[in-house]
C-alpha cells in the first residue's frame, strides 16, 4: 500500500533546522565541565534538581494539551503516541526524583520538593519555557507536537546523549543515557505527526513559526539551568 | 515461512509491538542494545503469519515489513485477514505458551 506523506519535506526541514543548533546550546558548558570531571556533587544535585523541576511541570503542560484533544479528531495512533510521550516524560521525572533520593542529596521526597535546588520558579528560564509550552494548548495537536518534538526534543536528545557519555560517575551517566531511546522516539513521533498530519499551507506556516519559537524558549530554559549549575546565578 | 522485520526509517520506536508481543507471550520483539537501542524481531520466536498482533497494533504505517517480499504490512493488507485460518487466535496465543 502506498502512503502519501504531505508533510515529509517540512518534517525534514524542521528537524534539520534544530539539528543545526544542537551543538550550540548552553548545556555545552555543563557537558564540558562533566567531561573534565570538574562538576561537584552539589552541582550534579543542582542539575538533577532543576531538570526534575522542569519535568514535573510537564504534567501541567500535557494536561492542557490532553484536555483540548477531542474524540476522533485524529486517528487512535496519534492519541496513543501522545499518551506514550506523557508516560515517558513521567518516567523521566521519576528517574530524576529517584536519583535525588538514591544519591542521598535529600532524605525524603517531601524534603526534595522543598529544597531550593528542586523548586520551580515562575520567573525563570524554565518558567518561560513551561508557560510557552502550555500556551501551545491553543494550537492544534499536530502543530504543538511538531513544535515540541522537532524543536526542543531534538536539542534535548543531543545533549542527553553527550552528557551521558561525558559523565564519569556510572550512576549519573546512566541516569541521562537511559532517557535517550525515549527522547529519540519523541523526535520520531514529531516527524511522524508532521509527515502525516500537516497538509495545509497554513499549518506548515504555523509549524515554521512555532518550532523556532519553542526551540528559543527551550534554549532560555537551558541557559538558566546551566548558569545555575555552574554557580553563575543563584536561581535558574 | 515468511518473516518480519522493522523498517527503522518508518518506526517511531513507540514500543507498542513489544508490549503486544509480550502480552500474548510470544516475546519475539526485543530491544537490540547495540548500536542504538532499537526494536528488532527475533525470527526464531516470531510466529508470523500465524500471529499478526504487532501489525495490528502498530500506529506507524510502513513500520513492519515482510522481509522476503519487502511489502509493508502496516496497516494490515486484506489478504492477511482473508487467508487466515479460523483458529489463528488459539494458535497465536496458546501454542507459544505451551512450548
Amino acid at each position: 500500500m502506498s502512503t502519501t506523506l504531505p508533510g515529509k519535506e517540512l518534517a525534514q526541514e524542521l528537524e534539520a533546522q534544530s539539528r543545526r543548533q544542537e551543538l550550540r546550546t548552553p548545556m555545552e558548558r555543563v557537558i564540558e565541565a562533566a567531561a573534565s570531571n570538574s562538576l561537584t556533587e552539589d552541582q550534579f544535585f543542582r542539575l538533577t534538581g532543576q531538570l526534575w523541576a522542569l519535568n514535573r511541570m510537564f504534567y501541567y503542560v500535557y494536561g492542557a494539551w490532553g484536555s483540548s484533544l477531542t474524540i476522533n479528531q485524529y486517528p487512535p495512533s496519534v492519541d496513543y503516541l501522545f499518551a506514550k510521550q506523557v508516560y515517558d516524560d513521567s518516567t523521566h521525572e521519576m528517574l530524576y526524583s529517584q536519583a535525588i533520593l538514591q544519591r542521598g542529596w535529600v532524605k525524603f521526597q517531601r524534603s526534595a520538593l522543598r529544597h531550593p535546588y528542586c523548586q520551580f520558579t515562575p520567573a525563570s528560564g524554565i518558567g518561560l519555557y513551561v508557560f510557552s509550552m502550555r500556551g501551545l494548548a491553543n494550537y492544534d495537536h499536530n502543530l504543538r507536537m511538531a513544535a515540541m518534538n522537532l524543536g526542543p526534543k531534538v536539542l534535548e536528545l543531543s545533549w542527553l546523549e553527550r552528557l551521558g557519555e561525558a559523565i564519569q560517575d556510572e550512576y549519573l551517566a546512566k541516569l541521562f543515557s537511559s532517557q535517550v531511546p525515549e527522547t529519540r522516539s519523541h523526535v520520531l513521533m514529531g516527524r511522524f505527526t508532521v509527515e502525516r498530519f500537516v497538509a495545509e499551507q497554513v499549518d506548515a506556516d504555523l509549524c515554521r513559526m512555532l518550532v523556532p519559537m519553542a526551540r528559543a524558549d527551550y534554549v532560555t530554559a537551558l541557559t538558566g539551568i546551566a548558569d545555575f549549575v555552574l554557580n553563575e546565578s543563584t536561581s535558574s | 515461512m515468511p518473516t518480519l522485520r522493522i523498517d527503522h526509517d518508518k518506526c517511531t520506536e513507540c514500543r507498542m509491538c513489544l508490549l503486544a508481543c509480550e502480552e500474548i507471550g510470544i516475546n519475539a520483539v526485543y530491544m537490540e542494545l547495540e548500536p542504538r537501542h532499537r526494536f528488532e524481531i527475533d525470527v526464531h520466536k516470531c510466529t508470523y503469519p500465524t500471529c499478526v498482533v504487532c501489525i495490528m497494533y502498530c500506529p506507524a504505517p510502513g513500520s513492519i515489513v515482510e522481509d522476503e517480499t519487502g511489502r509493508s504490512l502496516v496497516p494490515p493488507p486484506p489478504d492477511l485477514w482473508r487467508d487466515r485460518p479460523k483458529k489463528w487466535l488459539r494458535d497465536a496465543i496458546l501454542v507459544p505458551k505451551e512450548r
